[in-house]
């Protein structure tokens, strides 16, 4: 018999607000996280937006013990993890903290204290490099430190892999509970923007406004200019149904499936055609035991950059092209921006989206690229059975998660 | 759920012992040591100045010319070079058109591409900016060796990167391993990538982690590790997809678990509870009792905390066996490689059990009263151990363990 997960929690800092009920208040009501960034100066740049986390103060959610020992990423990662806990409503004890486990996605990591280090290498001398600084320094740092204030012994590692590590996070904690080897796996990502980072984005042409028009995210949007960077951790709470069922916990939905895959493409570019993206949807649904025509929506990895969102909608017209009834494609990046390892957040808001019937509107997008179904100014309601998760990246990784509402008892 | 077996049918390294897996097997017999003066950077304004580099290392020489090697980071270049050697080995290289669907990567790294990293970053420094090339960056993450590899075969299975540092490599492992176990891909390209660089060197050093001289695992005397670096990869196959191209085995991995101290974020639990936990989560993955295991490749970083650490936990998991089972640290031959240390070592249990000895622990001369197993100190043993466990604990309290097999064909029996 094989054993099934549910999402029972979820928790998240993000430039919409923090915690669930300020997060889906905001998503749903269709606000914008964008704005012109305030943590450092960008008037020796073209792009000047960003999607910064406001509002958070992390004395609320961490004990200053452990807080005055964390760097920013490892503060969002763990105040996430300890939401999506009380939002699943599960104590850790003696009893359990073994098969409870964390599994954590980050793209960059802590660019903002790696370059503090460097600069101190090279100006200071290796030597003068603060000792305490270290061990944030690695990317395995927020799990590291949530394991520690939260006290759960189990299953704890990180995937750094590009704008896909949240969801392959997610794929992984799954597959663990799925074999046995956790009960409970807190999943999702984290990362922040640096004013190094931005320089390099920006740098790397990677950011709104590449080359014309007026800076903004518009995921689908035939004006579309490139991506605004964002930042923010979502982190889902993954449990074997078993055990959400014996303890009575109301699931949001079940991972019912998932599907990799990769893309011939450096790391720094995007793939050439759709066959990486539909190869692993494809994957995702005969995991899932789903066909296409049964996906009601897909929370979908597009941002408002050029090639990578044309290449998606292809995907898309190319996977439902023989189908009668095609899902409703949302994307969060128009209000939450690129926020790299958002699949923890993307995650959260399609469990929120399932469990509550309601698709948050693509924020960003009047004129769209392609002949398929968006939701454009506010937040619709309508019944959701199957949903899908994609994370298309740069270097030519794709992971798809299928998602279905669960009614346990 | 029907779980597919899973064998190595290919080897790939480049280390500071050698540059291919014949040289490294002569190595490891030999007690040969990798460690000597660092001359990849400047170290003259570090406290220590030795490290296990890698040397003689000519990517043309190792990877074919039809690969364009631009814009590869020393870490791509020696993660590409050893998986060209284990492709090869595998009798999949060049690889067949209709495998690379069903051919996934997955990559335990760690600094990825810092050493260009740094020096883009000087340049940085020292022009305020302006004339510092951000194309050096191209390849700093790490995920970028993982995105060469699938880009340069045209692979189109299951791609990722773990960084846990020191035990990403033995992560990386396990996770390939439950894909191919769950039918994601017949094949994965898995290991681990570490090159030396400058930050990790200056990190280690203000930790006064490292041993200024040479690493000295299990030793009275130790007192710290010696970074190293390294490219390690393994070709994992479904059974049933090895044995239809009839192609040699070299083991199996029977098992793999991960747990977390939860306790701090450099140093061990001293009760060695995560360690232990992670060692009983692999048995039970594998299904074998602890009076199995032949051979334990330990840790072993030689840092005072992790020695005691490590054979306390091997003491509260095997009991009166724990006396009985050698035990050794390679890293006192090839350093600590941190994100390819759990690959590497995975690597040396595979030759311990295809070539019939067990390596050395060097530099081993005075045990350290707490240390009192048999750790393999005087010269690589011959004996034919059937079940190695591999032990990797990391900073952030991250602990996996991996046992591998010789490959049979009714699978293990417990005795």
């Amino acid at each position: 018999m094989s054993r099934r997960v549910v999402v029972t929690g979820i928790g998240m800092v993000t430039p919409l607000g923090i915690g669930k009920e300020r997060f889906a208040q905001a998503l749903f009501q269709g606000d914008s996280g964008i704005g012109e960034i305030t943590a450092f100066d960008t008037s020796r740049f073209p792009s000047h937006l960003g999607a910064e986390i406001r509002d958070f103060s992390p004395r609320d959610l961490i004990s200053a013990k452990n807080l005055r020992r964390m760097d920013r990423l490892s503060q969002i990662a763990v105040a996430s993890s300890r939401l999506a806990l009380e939002d699943a409503e599960i104590t850790i004890n003696i009893a359990n903290r073994d098969r409870i486990g964390i599994i954590m996605g980050t793209s960059f990591g802590p660019t903002d204290l790696k370059v503090h280090c460097a600069r101190i290498l090279f100006t200071e001398g290796p030597m003068m490099i603060n000792p305490i600084l270290v061990p944030n320094s690695v990317m395995n740092a927020p799990a590291g430190h949530a394991s520690i204030e939260l006290g759960f012994r189990g299953v704890n590692t990180t995937v750094n892999h590009q704008a896909a590590s949240g969801e392959t996070a997610i794929v992984y904690a799954a597959m663990e509970i799925e074999r046995g080897a956790a009960d409970i796996i807190l999943a999702g990502g984290a990362d922040i923007i640096s004013e190094f980072l931005f320089e390099t984005l920006v740098r790397f042409r990677a950011l709104s406004p590449v080359n014309r028009g007026k800076e903004g995210a518009r995921p689908f949007d035939a004006g579309r200019n490139g991506p605004v960077a964002g930042e923010g951790c979502g982190i889902v709470c993954l449990e074997l149904m078993e055990h959400a069922r014996e303890r009575g916990a109301t699931p949001y939905c079940e991972i019912t499936g998932w599907g990799m895959s990769s893309s011939p493409a450096t790391p720094t570019d995007w793939p050439a055609d759709t066959r990486g993206a539909t190869l692993a949807m494809m994957r995702a649904l005969k995991s899932a035991n789903c066909v296409p025509d049964g996906i009601d929506i897909i929370q979908a990895a597009a941002n408002g950059g050029e090639n990578p969102d044309r290449i998606e909608a292809d995907a898309y017209l190319h996977l439902f092209k023989a189908e009668k009834t095609i899902p409703v494609i949302s994307s969060i990046k128009g209000a939450l921006g690129e926020s790299f390892s958002s699949g923890g957040l993307r995650a959260a808001a399609l469990a929120l989206s399932i469990r509550e019937g309601m698709i948050p509107p693509t924020l960003g997008l009047a004129d769209p690229i392609a002949p398929l179904s968006f939701i454009i100014d506010k937040a619709k309601k309508i019944d959701i059975r199957n949903g899908l998760l994609n994370a298309f990246s740069y270097g030519g990784t794709n992971v798809s998660i299928a998602m279905r509402k669960v009614t346990i008892r | 759920m029907y779980r597919e077996r899973v064998v190595i049918t290919g080897l790939g390294t480049v280390n500071a012992l050698a540059n291919n897996i014949v040289d490294f097997t002569h190595a490891l017999q030999g007690g040969l040591c990798g460690i000597g003066p660092i001359t990849l950077f400047d170290t003259a304004d570090f406290r220590t100045h030795n490290g296990a580099e890698v040397k003689n290392f000519n990517p043309q020489d190792l990877i074919p010319p039809e690969f364009p090697l631009k814009r590869m980071s020393r870490a791509d270049l020696m993660a590409f070079a050893a998986t060209i050697e284990a492709l090869s080995d595998a009798c999949l290289f060049p690889l067949p058109d209709a495998l690379r669907e069903d051919t996934g990567v997955v990559i335990g790294a760690g600094s990825g591409g810092k050493l260009e990293g740094e020096s883009f970053y000087r340049d940085y420094l020292e022009s305020g900016g302006r004339n510092a090339r951000f194309s050096k960056l191209a390849s700093l993450c790490p995920a970028a060796s993982a995105d060469h590899i699938t880009n340069h075969l045209g692979l189109m299975g299951p791609k990722t990167t773990f960084m846990t540092a020191c035990s990403s490599g033995a992560t990386a492992i396990g996770f390939a391993r439950d894909l191919i176990e769950r039918r994601a891909a017949a094949i994965v390209i898995a290991g681990g990538v570490e090159p030396l660089c400058r930050t990790t060197y200056a990190s280690f050093n203000v930790l006064q982690a490292v041993d200024p001289e040479y690493c000295k695992p299990f030793d009275k005397k130790r007192q710290g590790l010696s970074l190293g670096e390294a490219s390690a990869v393994v070709i994992l196959e479904s059974l049933h997809h090895a044995r239809e191209r009839g192609v040699s085995i070299h083991g199996e991995v029977l098992g793999y678990g991960i747990s977390c101290d939860a306790y701090h974020m450099t140093t061990p639990d001293i009760k060695a509870s995560g360690a232990a936990r992670c060692i009983q989560a692999a048995l039970a993955d594998a299904g074998i009792s602890a009076a199995a295991v032949d051979y334990i490749n330990a840790h072993g970083t030689a840092t005072p905390a992790n020695d005691v650490m490590e054979t306390r936990a091997v003491k509260n998991v095997f009991g009166a066996h724990a006396y009985r089972i050698p035990i050794s640290s390679t890293k006192s031959m090839t350093g600590h490689t941190l994100g390819a240390s759990g690959a590497l070592e995975a690597i040396v249990s595979v030759l311990a059990i295809r070539q019939h000895f067990i390596p050395p622990t060097i530099h081993l001369h005075e045990y350290d009263p707490e240390c009192d197993l048999d750790y393999v100190a005087t010269g690589a043993r011959q004996v034919t151990p059937d079940i190695v466990l591999s032990n990797s604990f990391a900073f952030g309290g991250n602990n996996t363990a991996l046992i591998l097999g010789r490959f049979a064909e009714k699978g293990i029996q417990n005795e």
